[in-house]
């Protein structure tokens, strides 16, 4: 675990002491080679068992997909943050990286976590430096009342889950994850033990987000800068998911009776935030409220409980990370060149980047879930699982996955095809860089499509 | 009301299209020798000396790195190398060929109940570990 985790704390002196020119190259370097050394969580003795244990940290099959994912944004999202921030300062340039750094060894304490109460420490503790990331160099004016939502939306729901676990931590004398799942599961059903079920899964279901307690994330990730906007979709959004699958091992038999709400909330997210980013007219809030829609499938498929839905929940996940990143990567692209995020100030580029045309399909067609990349493998499998737990649900996800597929090609055809607009100036020709970055977004998710099985978690 | 369709593009019939065709080559029928030169499609527009400064004039192989050709030059070749060759080749080679668990699990564990019944021992030890090699403090100790 130190073996990553000492290597990008590194990172930190690292940026201080470069020299001015080299910063970005060299974070960007080291980046891709701890990405690379963090593959070695990939390799399990057995499959449901931990690895790489020590008394505070470690991995199972369900965080050493996500620790890779995060391991693997870091120098992405410094690839996507060099150009806009050639005019900054310096020093300015080098807090922003420090940042970045620092959220993600954050986010590998989080995810390596073996202690629920660590595990909300570093989920609480990320909120910090995105919240930074938002704030400060966010472009509009917005950004203060996107940091705002951003924080006390997180806060808000999670402070009943410190209760929560701190009440759990008294009841049994523990809160390892290696034991939890051994201890009694609650019983009772009253009205206590259902308040205490809602505070442990209330923070997470605000950080996926659930649709109702949303609002912060359509907000959060438009106003944010290109990295910010990446790491939250792509990793943010999943903590939320992974708190929730931990935190049910020990939420018993009463999530039973008490996910249908969330169920139903889940459900119809998928359908109303597909249906708002038919109507959306700017690029980045499209994709936010995409996000919203996956997120929703992935909330259903870890409330059934079942095998499938796990499995289904988490694979999307992570192939959502991926695909997410790569559509904010790619409207970023549009944005430095245009200043502009609505859609139709920047149509069919396609013309005049063929071949950013060509990453754009790629990620549509991913978003939209197509097989057999795991996005649809993933998005199939929670399907299937909740025919299974009730037929009804097939009319709320075959709706929202069709109309899942209507704004994914409107998206597409809107920024790719049809007249360029007069207006624009002359478009830069497409950088070196942004061919990698997004490459490096879209390689790995087709390379998953060979071996899926890295990222089904426990199956 | 079938204007409405044209947002779509070039995709829609030319009867109700009103707008120019665009496919049609606008440049100066030439002599034998043709000319390379292809007529804008719009205008240059002038910018009153406030463009935004080309970086590929400065350097004509910009890769969008940083704006010093060295430094530019060196970002791509570290970004590529440990990108795609490092993490994509040898980490997928790597990730390709981890051992796959289930199946050896599966197959141990019936080799081993194979081996234990042959040899009439029981097939496991309730006990993880050798409960001799176990040293407890007595009762009355702290």
């Amino acid at each position: 675990m130190l073996k990553i985790l000492i290597p990008t704390l590194m990172l930190i002196p690292a940026i201080w002491l470069s020299p001015a020119k080299w910063i970005w190259q060299m974070t960007t370097m080291n980046g891709l080679l701890i990405a690379t050394a963090s593959l070695i969580w990939m390799k399990k003795p057995w499959d449901t068992g931990w690895s790489f244990l020590s008394p505070y940290l470690g991995t199972d099959s369900l965080s050493s997909p996500l620790l890779v994912l995060s391991c693997w944004l870091l120098p992405l999202m410094v690839m996507a943050s060099q150009n806009h921030m050639t005019s900054e300062p310096i020093p300015r340039q080098r807090l922003y990286i420090t940042i970045m750094v620092i959220l993600h060894s954050l986010l590998i304490l989080a995810f390596g976590a073996t202690e629920l109460l660590m595990f909300y420490l570093m989920f609480e503790a990320t909120l910090i430096p995105t919240l930074f990331l938002i704030t400060r160099w966010g472009n509009q004016t917005e950004r203060l009342t996107a940091g705002t939502y951003f924080l006390f939306y997180t806060l808000a729901g999670s402070l009943p889950l410190l209760v929560a676990l701190l009440m759990l931590q008294n009841d049994t004398g523990t809160l390892s994850m290696l034991i939890l799942p051994y201890t009694q599961p609650l019983t009772h059903s009253n009205w206590g033990s259902g308040f205490w079920w809602t505070a442990c899964l209330l923070a997470f279901l605000v950080k996926m987000p659930l649709y109702g307690i949303h609002l912060w994330l359509p907000k959060a990730h438009v106003e944010a800068p290109v990295a910010g906007s990446m790491v939250l979709a792509a990793v943010l959004l999943k903590l939320g998911g992974y708190g929730m699958m931990r935190i049910l091992v020990i939420l018993g038999p009463l999530t039973k009776e008490l996910a249908y709400p969330f169920m139903v909330l889940a459900l119809w997210g998928l359908i109303m935030t597909a249906a708002i980013c038919l109507r959306q007219t700017d690029l980045k809030s499209l994709i936010a409220y995409s996000s919203v829609g996956h997120m929703g499938l992935v909330v259903a498929g870890i409330l059934i409980q079942t095998t499938w839905g796990f499995s289904g929940a988490l694979t999307l996940m992570i192939a959502h990370g991926l695909t997410s990143s790569a559509l904010f990567c790619l409207a970023n692209t549009n944005y430095e060149r245009t200043h502009t995020r609505t859609m139709v100030l920047a149509r069919g580029l396609q013309a005049a980047l063929p071949l950013m045309g060509l990453w754009w399909f790629i990620a549509s067609v991913a978003n939209l879930a197509l097989p057999p990349l795991p996005n649809f493998v993933a998005e199939v499998s929670i399907i299937m699982s909740l025919w299974n737990w009730s037929w009804w649900t097939i009319f709320l996800t075959g709706t929202g996955t069709l109309i899942t597929a209507g704004y994914s090609l409107y998206m597409f055809l809107m920024t790719q095809r049809g007249p360029i607009p007069s207006h624009i100036l002359p478009l830069p020709p497409s950088h070196t860089r942004e061919h990698l970055l997004i490459a490096l977004h879209l390689l790995p998710l087709l390379l998953l499509t060979l071996k899926p099985s890295l990222i089904w978690g426990w199956c | 009301m079938l204007t409405r369709l044209l947002r779509f593009g070039p995709a829609v019939p030319r009867l109700i299209s009103s707008q120019p065709v665009r496919f049609v080559s606008r440049s100066k029928p030439t002599g034998a020798a043709g000319s390379a030169a292809v007529t804008d499609l719009h205008a240059p527009v002038d910018q009153g000396g406030h463009a935004e400064a080309d970086p590929y004039v400065k350097n004509r192989d910009f890769h969008g790195f940083s704006s010093d050709p060295e430094v530019d030059e060196w970002n791509m070749r570290t970004a590529f190398f440990c990108g795609i060759s490092v993490a994509l080749v040898f980490g997928g080679f790597f990730l390709a060929y981890l051992p796959d668990h289930t199946s050896w699990v599966r197959r141990e564990a019936e080799r081993v109940i194979v081996e234990r019944e042959k040899a009439g021992l029981p097939l496991i030890d309730p006990d993880y570990y050798d409960s001799s090699k176990i040293i407890l403090p007595t009762a009355g100790e702290e």
